[in-house]
């Protein structure tokens, strides 16, 4: 059902990506699933590319309708989320799963200045600026995947 | 007392009414037009209270005192005739020629014998007073003409009155060498008419102030309900020539403003076609009240401002109401009104100067207002379009840095735990081709920003088009859409080569971004009109006519562009405007949605090829 993830990828289709191991805790972390939404494909590709690197599973959506068909099929445990895309938006994203009942914690991924303040709006539970360092990448999504993974 | 006895009197006590009002005034304001006036109504005042004396007492008058009744009453009409030139212009030769008459014809008065003259001699001195008085009459019409608000209701009165009288002194001369009963009939008519031109000459000569306002009130409101809808002109000048015409028809006279201008220090007053007028503080009538900031009248410009009396005498001024317009402290300029005579103005006219000064004031000043609120919205929009700029300048830059950043960390670490791991291509490609596109950016906005400074281009040299384009055609990736260059001849000017080039290369690019696969891009360079011209077309998906006005504007895409497939901050085409204009030329686009764009560019042509 999900489709194995391979190098580089053109687009911005949703792509399911395999755990690749390697890091300490390989385990902990396969358990996590994290969802990617973003309308820029370097970014999609990069984010997702670390983030199966360094051993979780990794699904892409290059917008927010993607986005919302993944969260019901694949059941992400936490949503990095672009604000500004074409279409549906983060916010209407945000908006949707609230509306759904989702609990999936939301991780808001922004170049704007506002990116707190965003994150704040939609009761994120955690936000990243760009342009983020691997460290702050990776620091962020294992602080909001852990302890909420049994949900 | 029959009727005609009751109009006879009533008429010759006007008469004495009038020459007592006029007299009183004369005695306020010597001006030669009151004295003229006090002469004229003197005379007539003085022979029917003469006749009406001599007739209750039985008296009969010696002869010489008979021969200068006569001789006063025959001076009427060339007194009238001073009047027209009180209130207007008489010719020179018209009333040397009126003067020589009015002393042959007292002169012969005094020298013919016998209480009772002779009818032909009557006939003769009747046609004299009708004619010229015919003559004034007309020049008051013509003035009422030219005039408008009350000083054209005056003329008009004065008009009426003069022939009425010149047509009571034919009925009056004519019945009296006729018989019964024509002689009472034609002495009735000229009791009537003579009673109508009292009353016509009283209302045009001296009106009474509330029928002088009554006059103006029409034209006043009716400049006052305008004024409120004024500041919205499009211009100054605009709001200026609206208020002269509104303060002329108010005043009955000339009326022009000057406007205080900071930064020449002067007042300048726009004529209706033409030059403006910038007059110093302290010249001129203008000048002087607005300087002492208080309204000034002259009944001579041309005596009392000895500096400028060739001006006010060319113009034909005769009088001036100079009223500064003044908002609180502020001076905002001056509202001066013009006459041919003086007595066109009354003593009320300063206190409406001031009203419409006043008026004046407010228009101007709301005007100040709506300007300095338009500036201030300007600048909000600056700092907004700043704003946009930052923001979008800082989305569009954070983007790539963050793959930059992010998978050149990653490949890092990967290369630290495990340094004999293959290298990741697809990682190493990324980070590529966002520096690539991080730099694009950066030059793209960089050239935006000495675009707006209007130093985009530097040094010119002789360009040839078909070999440049040619070449830039030649250098696409290959892969690419195929790109047709058409070139009719050398197409050679004087431009930044560099620049034409990234102009070229900026065109070429977008036709093929926004083309599907395999439709090929056509360039085509030719001269027509004396300019070169250049036209890029694709077969691509087109520009909705509504985002064509603007896809040449800062940050502007096309609505049907998908940003994800296409990236660009929309500086492209702004850009390529930008070197355009600073080259001296046009860049226009025609687009059919889903049958692709065409964009155009004309170029100025070096010297020489033009005269070619």
């Amino acid at each position: 059902m999900i489709e194995t993830w391979a190098g580089s990828g053109g687009g911005a289709d949703a792509r399911g990506v395999r755990p690749a191991g390697g890091a300490g805790k390989a385990g902990e972390r396969a358990g996590s699933r994290v969802l990617v939404v973003d309308d820029d494909p370097s970014i999609l590709d990069t984010v997702t590319s670390i983030l199966s690197g360094e051993g979780f599973q990794v699904m892409a959506a290059g917008g927010g309708r993607e986005a919302l068909t993944l969260l019901h099929t694949w059941h992400p445990t936490l949503v990095l989320l672009d604000m500004r895309m074409p279409v549906m938006d983060g916010w209407a994203v945000a908006r949707a799963m609230q509306e759904g009942g989702s609990k999936v914690p939301i991780i808001v991924m922004t170049a704007a200045e506002s990116a707190k303040r965003w994150a704040d709006e939609i009761g994120a539970a955690g936000h990243l600026a760009k342009p983020f360092g691997l460290d702050e990448l990776l620091e962020c999504v294992e602080e909001h995947s852990g302890p909420r993974r049994a949900n | 007392m029959t009727a005609l006895e009751l109009i006879t009197l009533l008429s010759q006590a006007i008469y004495v009414v009038i020459f007592l009002f006029v007299g009183v005034r004369y005695l306020r304001a010597p001006t030669p037009a009151h004295l003229d006036m006090t002469v004229f109504f003197g005379i007539l005042a003085f022979v029917v209270v003469e006749q009406r004396i001599a007739t209750a007492l039985g008296i009969v008058p010696p002869e010489w005192f008979t021969d200068t009744v006569i001789a006063a009453v025959i001076a009427l009409p060339y007194i009238l005739l001073r009047l027209v030139d009180d209130f207007t212009a008489v010719p020179r030769g018209v009333k040397r020629g009126a003067e020589l008459l009015l002393i042959a014809s007292i002169a012969s008065a005094y020298v013919l014998p016998g209480p009772t003259l002779p009818p032909l001699y009557v006939l003769l001195i009747v046609g004299y007073i009708a004619g010229l008085s015919f003559y004034c009459g007309f020049r008051f019409f013509r003035a009422g003409l030219r005039a408008q608000g009350v000083t054209k209701r005056r003329m008009q009165a004065i008009s009426l009155g003069t022939v009425l009288f010149a047509l009571d002194i034919l009925a009056a001369g004519i019945g009296g060498q006729m018989s019964e009963p024509w002689k009472t009939l034609l002495a009735a008519i000229g009791q009537v008419l003579g009673l109508a031109a009292a009353v016509s000459w009283f209302l045009g000569f001296a009106p009474p102030p509330i029928l002088r306002r009554a006059w103006q009130a029409p034209a006043l409101r009716q400049f006052l309900a305008r004024a409120a809808n004024l500041p919205r002109l499009p211009t100054t000048r605009d709001i200026v020539s609206e208020l002269e015409r509104g303060a002329a028809a108010a005043t009955g006279s000339e009326a022009r403003i000057g406007v205080w201008d900071d930064d020449i220090l002067k007042i300048r007053f726009w004529p209706p076609s033409g030059e403006p007028t910038d007059v110093e503080p302290g010249r001129y009538f203008s000048g002087r009240a607005f300087e002492q900031q208080k309204t000034l009248f002259s009944a001579q410009p041309a005596r009392d401002d000895p500096e400028a009396a060739d001006t006010y005498r060319s113009a034909n001024v005769g009088a001036i109401i100079a009223t500064p317009i003044t908002a609180g402290e502020k001076r905002l300029g001056v509202l001066v009104l013009y006459a041919v005579r003086p007595p066109i103005f009354a003593v009320s006219d300063a206190e409406l100067s001031q009203l419409l000064a006043d008026q004046a004031a407010v228009v101007l000043e709301s005007r100040a207002l709506i300007d300095h609120a338009a500036r201030v919205r300007a600048r909000e929009e600056a700092t907004r379009l700043k704003e946009d700029f930052l923001s979008a300048a800082a989305h569009d830059l954070k983007t790539p840095l963050t793959t930059v950043v992010a998978q050149a960390q990653f490949l890092e670490r990967k290369a630290t735990r495990d340094p004999s791991a293959p290298s990741d291509l697809p990682g190493l490609q990324r980070i590529v081709r966002e520096a690539q596109r991080l730099s694009a950016l950066v030059t793209d906005l960089l050239d935006a920003a000495r675009m707006e400074q209007g130093r985009l281009t530097s040094d010119r040299e002789p360009v040839d088009l078909g070999a440049l384009v040619s070449a830039v055609a030649s250098r696409q990736r290959a892969g690419a859409h195929t790109v047709e260059v058409d070139v009719k001849g050398a197409v050679v000017g004087n431009y930044d080569g560099r620049r034409i080039e990234q102009l070229l290369e900026n065109l070429i690019e977008n036709a093929n971004k926004y083309s599907p696969n395999a439709t090929p891009v056509s360039v085509g360079v030719w001269q027509q009109d004396g300019e070169a011209r250049i036209a890029v077309q694709d077969r691509g998906i087109g520009i909705p006519a509504s985002d064509l006005p603007r896809i040449f504007e800062r940050f502007s895409r096309a609505s049907n562009v998908d940003d994800r497939r296409f990236h660009g901050m929309g500086l492209g085409l702004y850009i390529c405007r930008g070197i355009v204009e600073e080259h001296g030329g046009r860049i226009w686009a025609e687009s059919e949605i889903g049958k692709g764009s065409t964009f155009h560019v004309a170029l100025p042509l070096s010297e020489e090829r033009r005269l070619n």
